[in-house]
């Protein structure tokens, strides 16, 4: 991905939680209501969209993230090509989607960061600052939730034990991060 | 402070959500033909009961869906939480 610059380019380090951005990943933002939406992302990507509300769906190349009843995120699992901006998902998607007004697809890439974070005290360190429960979330492999962190819009992908990835927007990301390494270093 | 249970979510804090004022007001039909006071009065007027009230609420840090709400406003007790388009429960 061409001139793609880190939002928080050092990775931090704490005794029971490790947080670091991770890039060039791709994310798409898909939009659409019809069966036939469901089914033309089904097949292009051969990753069946999540119906039911707070979870995920994963492929070899692709995760798929429920937002709401008619609106996902999907992203990479691995990482893009730095010196390219073309992406082939996305272009795919386009032609089978958007040109045929089946829904909407936005490339999101730059508008949000994800910052993975491993240990086993991530849950502890989100409780500080969110009003959601992450009681029953914590246990469930794959669990997506909405919600505020520090006053701030997040997406949390519960990805696997110990293993948590958090989307934020990029013009929050700073602050959230800085939050988060101080909070985490009072745990 | 109270627990809103999202029709699309599940159980999420107040601070998630967004109060859309009154539910179930209709857009007068023929606009033109109405006198100002008429017009105000759908376009400004609204109940504010102590009581049970019906009310429209947006998850705007969730799901960022509008749904509606049975809320008695004394108690902040919800009676009913029901989607877009639906009828309100009648009890």
């Amino acid at each position: 991905m061409l001139n793609y610059n880190s939002s928080l380019p050092e990775k931090k380090s704490f005794q029971d939680i490790q947080m670091m951005e991770i890039y060039p990943i791709m994310k798409l933002n898909l939009r659409g209501k019809k069966r036939e939406f469901m089914s033309a992302v089904g097949k292009s990507l051969n990753l069946l969209l999540p119906t039911e509300s707070n979870t995920s769906t994963r492929s070899n190349t692709l995760t798929a993230l429920w937002l709401s009843p008619d609106e996902w995120m999907i992203f990479s699992n691995e990482k893009i090509d730095i010196m390219s901006n073309e992406y082939k998902t996305e272009n795919l998607l386009m032609n089978k989607i958007s040109k045929i007004n089946l829904g909407a697809v936005t490339d999101v890439t730059d508008q949000f960061v994800l910052i993975n974070l491993k240990g086993n005290k991530i849950f502890e360190l989100f409780q500080t600052g969110s009003p959601y429960n992450f009681n029953n979330f914590k246990k469930k492999k794959g669990a997506v939730t909405q919600t505020i962190l520090a006053k701030i819009d997040v997406i949390i992908h519960n990805q696997d034990l110990n293993n948590v990835n958090l989307f934020v927007r990029r013009s929050f990301s700073q602050h959230l991060y800085s939050w988060m390494s101080d909070s985490a270093s009072r745990l | 402070m109270f627990v809103i249970n999202c029709p699309y979510c599940g159980e999420r804090e107040q601070s998630e959500f967004k109060a859309g004022g009154e539910a179930h007001i209709v857009r007068p039909k023929q606009p033109t033909e109405l006198s100002d006071d008429q017009w105000a009065e759908y376009l400004f007027m609204r109940k504010n009961i102590k009581g049970i009230q019906y009310e429209r609420w947006n998850h705007a840090h969730g799901c960022r869906k509008w749904f509606n709400m049975v809320r008695d406003t004394s108690n902040d007790k919800i009676k009913a939480v029901y989607k877009m388009g639906e009828e309100p429960p009648t009890e």
